[in-house]
């Protein structure tokens, strides 16, 4: 494995007194595709801010490789911000001066219908996303920061969106870290999965690992004593349980099906559990 | 090419790559020297990462399956003799795993062979 591209060290951040980023720690390397799970407002959009260099964190740093210096990490934001006023040729004009770029490929925008001509203020939502992506990749970027914007693309857009971002890895190995709660599909994309909880990481495993790391019984009544579950679900006679961590030596020791999971749904399952653990707290 | 990644799967998307493309040589959709598609193309065609399909396309190489050629992608590389000797022993494989379902569910050698019996008719 090559070095790392993008190293977080101890990283914290407080908006007022409200602690957004708890001392993260973080890396990731050439050409790797990781994803960032966790529920609304644990922190992802603040730590891919930091990461994309227009926050400043109170404390820890971000170190890059010289090729993920700013000029190579494009950041989609999930607020797609662009300057309403200018028309797409404007736009294209203005990021190439700024990065120094030498070609703007169209060809998605294109394949939308769109014209150079078209201010941004009249794009729709997948509009913008794609203008924002093609501006990015003509950065030719070696690492990709994309906010949670897949949700609001319709599922052509999304096909369009995602073959990008696989073509971009393919040219030039660019390294891509995206932030997704639902992402059924894209679940066979990311090596790495990170769940954020309270500012920090608490998971950081490879898809497989993680589907072994959790399974799911479904039962009547209470779950026999001895079994980590990390979360419940259900208020009829049939209950969810969600088994974490589960080792294999659990089947042995419980008469139980433990059902192999979906990604979404092992997701899922850890979004509530944080969910529930904020209510206890 | 009939190539399809089930997302529930316990089998790591690489291994289900890996497999779809024996099943295809194997069952003579890919030939020998016939070009396997390119990584982009397969990891655009199935929403997979590049890297999972170049691994699977490194372990294809590395079971003598496919060639890798530099700059021109990978082909295809199994001589008809090699293939057949591969069908047989996967058609063995699948007949014993039926045989241990037939017997666990409680039917006999006899049972088997009346049912292909009936099945050639």
């Amino acid at each position: 494995m090559s070095q790392p591209i993008l190293e977080v060290h101890d990283l914290s951040l407080s908006f007022s007194r409200k602690k957004v980023l708890d001392r993260l720690e973080f890396s990731l390397r050439r050409g790797e595709w990781a994803v960032i799970a966790g529920r609304n407002g644990v922190g992802k959009s603040t730590l891919l801010r930091c990461l994309a260099g227009v926050l400043l964190p109170d404390a820890g740093a971000v170190a890059r490789s010289p090729e993920a210096c700013p000029a190579k990490t494009g950041f989609i934001s999930d607020r797609l911000s662009l300057f309403e006023d200018l028309t797409i040729g404007q736009a294209v004009a203005f990021h190439r001066r700024v990065f120094a770029i030498d070609d703007f490929d169209d060809r998605l925008l294109g394949r939308l219908g769109v014209k150079q001509k078209e201010r941004i203020r009249s794009l729709s939502a997948g509009e913008r996303a794609i203008l924002h992506l093609s501006l990015v990749l003509s950065q030719k970027p070696s690492l990709l920061l994309v906010d949670e914007v897949l949700h609001m693309l319709d599922p052509y857009i999304r096909d369009l969106f995602i073959e990008a971002l696989i073509e971009a890895m393919t040219a030039q190995e660019t390294a891509v870290l995206t932030v997704n709660h639902t992402f059924s599909e894209i679940e066979r994309l990311p090596e790495r999965v990170l769940v954020m909880e309270e500012g920090r990481f608490v998971v950081d495993e490879t898809p497989e690992a993680l589907r072994g790391m959790m399974k799911k019984v479904v039962c009547r009544g209470p779950l026999p004593n001895g079994l980590p579950c990390f979360f419940s679900k259900g208020e009829g006679e049939y209950k969810e349980y969600f088994i974490y961590p589960f080792s294999e030596d659990l089947r042995a020791a419980h008469a139980l099906d433990f059902q192999d999971i979906a990604l979404p749904e092992i997701i899922k399952a850890f979004i509530g559990g944080g969910y529930e653990q904020k209510r206890m707290a | 090419m009939n190539l399809t990644i089930d997302a529930k799967s316990p089998l790591p998307a690489y291994q289900q790559v890996i497999q779809a493309i024996k099943l295809e040589i194997l069952s003579g959709g890919l030939r020998d020297g016939d070009p396997l598609p390119s990584i982009r193309d397969l990891a655009k065609l199935l929403k997979l990462n590049p890297n999972t399909v170049a691994k699977a396309y490194y372990a294809l190489a590395a079971d003598g399956f496919s060639e890798n050629r530099s700059g021109s992608g990978s082909i295809v590389r199994v001589p008809p003799g090699r293939r057949d000797h591969l069908r047989q022993a996967m058609l063995e494989g699948e007949f014993r795993n039926f045989l241990e379902k037939a017997v666990s569910l409680g039917f006999s050698l006899e049972d088997i062979t009346q049912l292909i019996a009936r099945a050639k008719k």
